[in-house]
């Protein structure tokens, strides 16, 4: 690529310069090479604010071509203003096609959710991350941090959860719940509900995770163990919602979130909802 | 395709889209001239190009303008314009004794080599709220202009005063200072393209002050003085500089050295008096600042911070507090994210409140 | 006066029994820069152990011993004399300056100096314990009596709720810590029962060497006692070689058999235990006896 390609590319209203995704790209694939592992990358500033999915927009822009279609969710809605304006982003500076069915879609951007359903082989997930490290709760200091990942030594987690169950008769973790990927390292799962968590799982698609304020990239590949971290002999739990179901499609087989009244139920995957209903 | 459910959403954002605009473009008052912000807002544009880690006077006036005033804001549209454009070029190590001195003191003497050099300040001037109004503004401003002309202008200061001996240079002749001096001269650390994280040398940690949040670094500095976890020397100052400073790259084609710009800088080094255990009780030791413009509030601390991290040698976690909480969009961003959706995690954190008293009265029964 | 001493080592050489768990061997740990005539410009018989020549500080030189499985071996001194030190070396808190300390394991003996940091920290999660002087050095103020004992266990592999929980009450119940105490925060804990707290995460996961640094230190008479009594107990029960750090004669005499005096850094004396306070050699030594028992 010579300079004046690069020159014509930017005015051509690209939001990455070609070296800066080069670089995401190999960082992806270190992080694919290595699940679960925090790739360092140079991070770049985007149109949107850190902690507003600069990080997921990066990878989005490096692994999205114009024959790729998006999908962009926020909370599981692609209604969100914060996803509407991602996607324009991303189709605007790529040229790629646009939908809200995940089954069309070769790339999801998602903030705090996995489509129900549609993602397979051919999918990628690209997960907004606050906070990427699982083990802060436990520990600030980021060279003991460094040494704890090194080593696997992920005891104190074990300890809090330990002291969650004996104070509180259950682990009170909500979103983002810490897992074991591929029998090695401890991820933050972003904030998606424990209800996600057991479709990451020996997934067929692959999950690349974005932190942009904190310049990391990880990521589960497809077929990859993953382990929510609990006792043998304390079971797991997913959200539970008492049997209620969604007041649009009347289904009670997907992630609802309630309206203050917690009476009120809705589907937080829209877009599944609204093939239910189409399907009713 | 349900694309069209995505429709309200969309609306929302381009009506609050258009309201900023119009409301910024459509009002009474005459369009704000770039002219004026570079001339008007100096000390502004100085510490948005700062605090951006880019510099470009005209930009970051156009940065401003286009945020409304909004510091932050502003270095954010310049560090995601700077996304955009692919790097050509490092530029070359400056020397600082290459700059054109504007002002100078030196605190830790009376007088010294080249002389105290007050020049634009309002260190010493009372703070008085100017309540002139805009026509006598402009009678007094003709009368400046026509003094001005009159005195001779063209007064070339002596060479020693626009590029003094440092202190720092004395100070050595008088061997009172520790040599730290790295064996090896290693390419400073880029903090655009390796996140810097603790522990990082010491051009990491320099960087990331030279482009913090001029409020965050003076709050660091502070709470370190009277907070209740830090505690900090006061230094003394041994050289305030604001200077033009030639900025070099390498020729692509004859390899020569070439000077392409000049930018100003606020320059900063601190003298620490050493009094730790395994210190030279002996000698000093100094801590250094740099950054774009004038900005010596911000220098000042990032010189002190700098010696105080040194002496720390990662007994505390302030290397990582000065690498990772001082950025401006780092901080404001994430800040402002709370005000995103977030019925998700707070409906799983609902289901838990009722799963800890379902977990409390089966306990209880 | 110097024959007199080479005869009792003489006398430990042979009452020493051949198998032993932990060798140390010329442990040295030195603050500052050194060499043999800095070494030799300190020491007990130069009655400091800071250097004049440079001012080094020789904190522990040429220690040598050897635990056996189910022994319990004293090092005793003033405070400055390194014995502290050398326990803080085998625990890898610190690194020594020269010196190996070896550990028999199955058949391998492992070199705790010499391996990996990250292989140290192995060996202290079960086969090394500490027991501190502080109780807030071994365990965490902020968590319950029983999550302190559940670090060991989880970092050892450790999955199942129950199964920790009953760990933890058997550790507990065998350091008579009372089990409606086990979900309590240890910050809420006096003195006393932290310490037996921290000996019952000590040997969670059955360690071979424990190191006690001073344990009963700052406790009240009555509750040393108790805990002495606990230790005594469970250094019997178990197989456990032990090095018990202390300045004070009751606490050796009570929990060991062979001992070590320290002086600047250096051993002046060992000895069997009940020996050595009834007939001490070294005159350092008898200051020391004298001074316990007046």
């Amino acid at each position: 690529m010579t300079l004046s390609d690069l020159i014509d590319r930017h005015e051509s209203g690209e939001l990455l310069d070609e070296f800066a995704k080069r670089e995401i790209r190999r960082a992806t694939l270190a992080a694919v090479a290595i699940p679960g592992y925090q790739v360092p990358f140079g991070s770049r500033e985007m149109p949107v604010a850190r902690g507003w999915g600069s990080g997921g927009l990066q990878i989005t822009l490096a692994v999205t071509h114009d024959d790729d279609t998006v999908k962009v969710i926020d909370q599981g809605d692609d209604d969100g203003v914060n996803a509407v304006n991602l996607r324009r982003l991303v189709t605007s500076s790529t040229g790629a096609d646009e939908t809200t069915t995940a089954s069309e879609a070769t790339v999801t951007q998602s903030r705090h959710r996995i489509p129900e359903d549609g993602l397979d082989e051919s999918s990628i997930l690209v997960l907004q991350v606050p906070v990427p490290e699982p083990l802060r709760g436990v520990e600030r200091d980021m060279r003991e941090l460094a040494r704890m990942h090194a080593e696997a030594d992920y005891s104190r987690m074990w300890v809090s959860l330990y002291e969650d169950k004996v104070r509180n008769g259950v682990i009170t973790q909500t979103t983002g719940y810490p897992c074991l990927v591929n029998e090695r390292y401890v991820v933050a799962t972003t904030p998606i509900p424990r209800w996600d968590i057991p479709r990451l799982h020996d997934a067929p698609f692959l999950t690349l995770f974005g932190a942009g304020r904190e310049k990391r990239i990880y990521a589960i590949p497809p077929y990859t163990i993953v382990e929510p971290l609990t006792f043998e002999d304390v079971p797991f739990e997913v959200e539970d919602s008492d049997g209620a179901r969604c007041s649009l499609c009347g289904k009670s087989e997907s992630f609802l979130v309630s309206l203050p009244n917690s009476t009120t139920w809705l589907c937080s995957d829209t877009d599944w909802c609204a093939r239910q209903r189409g399907s009713r | 395709m349900g694309y069209v459910s995505a429709r309200g959403g969309l609306d929302a954002i381009r009506a609050a889209e258009s309201l900023v605009r119009t409301k910024r473009l459509v009002s009474e008052s005459n369009w704000l001239e770039e002219d004026q912000i570079l001339d008007k807002l100096r000390l502004l544009v100085d510490r948005v190009m700062s605090e951006a880690g880019l510099w470009d006077p005209r930009l970051a006036s156009k940065a401003i303008r286009q945020s409304e005033g909004d510091a932050t804001e502003a270095v954010h549209l310049l560090r995601a314009y700077r996304s955009t454009l692919p790097r050509f070029a490092y530029s070359e190590a400056i020397d600082a004794d290459d700059a054109t001195v504007m002002r100078r003191i030196v605190p830790a003497f009376q007088r010294v080599p080249g002389n105290q050099l007050l020049g634009r300040s309002v260190d010493y001037t009372a703070r008085f709220l100017e309540r002139t109004g805009d026509d006598d503004a402009r009678e007094e401003a003709e009368k400046l202009r026509a003094a001005q002309t009159e005195e001779s202008r063209d007064i070339e200061p002596a060479s020693e005063e626009i590029a003094p001996r440092r202190l720092m240079e004395l100070l050595r002749e008088m061997d009172m200072l520790v040599d730290r001096r790295l064996e090896d001269d290693p390419e400073p650390f880029d903090i655009t393209r390796t996140p810097a994280r603790p522990p990082a040398p010491r051009s990491a940690l320099l960087s990331s002050m030279a482009r913090a949040d001029t409020g965050a670094l003076v709050n660091q500095w502070y709470r370190n003085i009277l907070g209740p976890d830090g505690y900090l020397h006061e230094v003394t100052l041994g050289e305030v500089r604001h200077a033009n400073m030639p900025l070099n790259v390498r020729h692509p084609v004859t390899g020569e050295t070439v000077t392409i710009m000049q930018v100003r800088v606020s320059e900063v080094e601190a003298i620490e008096d050493l009094e730790g255990v395994e210190e030279d009780r002996s000698r000093f030791d100094v801590g250094y600042g740099l950054c774009f413009g004038h900005n010596e509030r911000k220098a000042i601390a990032m010189a002190n911070l700098d010696i105080a991290c040194h002496r720390d040698a990662g007994r505390t976690q302030l290397e990582q507090s000065l690498l990772l909480t001082t950025d401006a969009l780092d901080s404001a961003g994430f800040l402002e994210h709370l005000k995103l959706p977030h019925y998700v995690t707070f409906r799983s954190m609902i289901e838990r409140k009722i799963a800890v008293r379902k977990a409390r009265q089966r306990r209880d029964a | 006066m110097n024959d007199t001493f080479t005869e009792r080592r003489y006398d430990i050489a042979r009452l020493a029994i051949p198998e032993w768990l932990l060798k140390v061997e010329r442990l040295g740990k030195v603050y500052g820069p050194y060499d043999d005539e800095i070494i030799a410009s300190t020491g007990s018989e130069r009655d400091t152990a800071k250097s004049s020549i440079n001012g080094s500080v020789v904190a522990a030189w040429d220690v040598s011993f050897e635990v056996a499985p189910g022994e319990a071996l004293g090092i005793v001194g003033e405070s400055g004399s390194g014995k502290t030190t050398v326990l803080r070396c085998l625990a890898g808190d610190f690194t020594p300056s020269t010196g190996s300390a070896t550990i028999r394991l199955g058949s391998d003996d492992v070199n705790i100096f010499d391996v990996e940091p990250a292989q140290r920290r192995r060996l202290r999660v079960d086969t090394v314990s500490v027991v501190y002087q502080d109780p807030s050095e071994g365990l965490k103020m902020n968590v319950t009596a029983g999550g302190n004992i559940a670090e060991p266990l989880t970092a050892a592999g450790w999955r199942n709720f129950s199964k920790i929980r009953a760990r933890a009450s058997d550790l507990l119940a065998r350091t008579e810590v009372p089990l409606n105490r086990m979900d309590d925060l240890v910050r809420a804990f006096s003195g006393g029962m932290r310490q037996r707290v921290q000996i019952a995460k000590a040997l969670a996961n059955s360690p071979s060497v424990v190191l006690f640094d001073e344990p009963t230190t700052g406790l009240d008479a009555s509750v040393a006692a108790g805990v002495l009594d606990l230790i005594r107990s469970l250094l019997e029960e178990h197989r456990i070689a032990a090095v018990v750090v202390s300045h004070d004669f009751s606490v050796i005499e009570m929990l060991t058999s062979r001992c070590l005096v320290m002086h600047h850094g250096r051993i002046v004396e060992s000895a069997l235990t009940d020996q050595l306070l009834e007939d001490p050699h070294h005159p350092y030594t008898q200051r020391l006896v004298a001074a316990a028992r007046a």
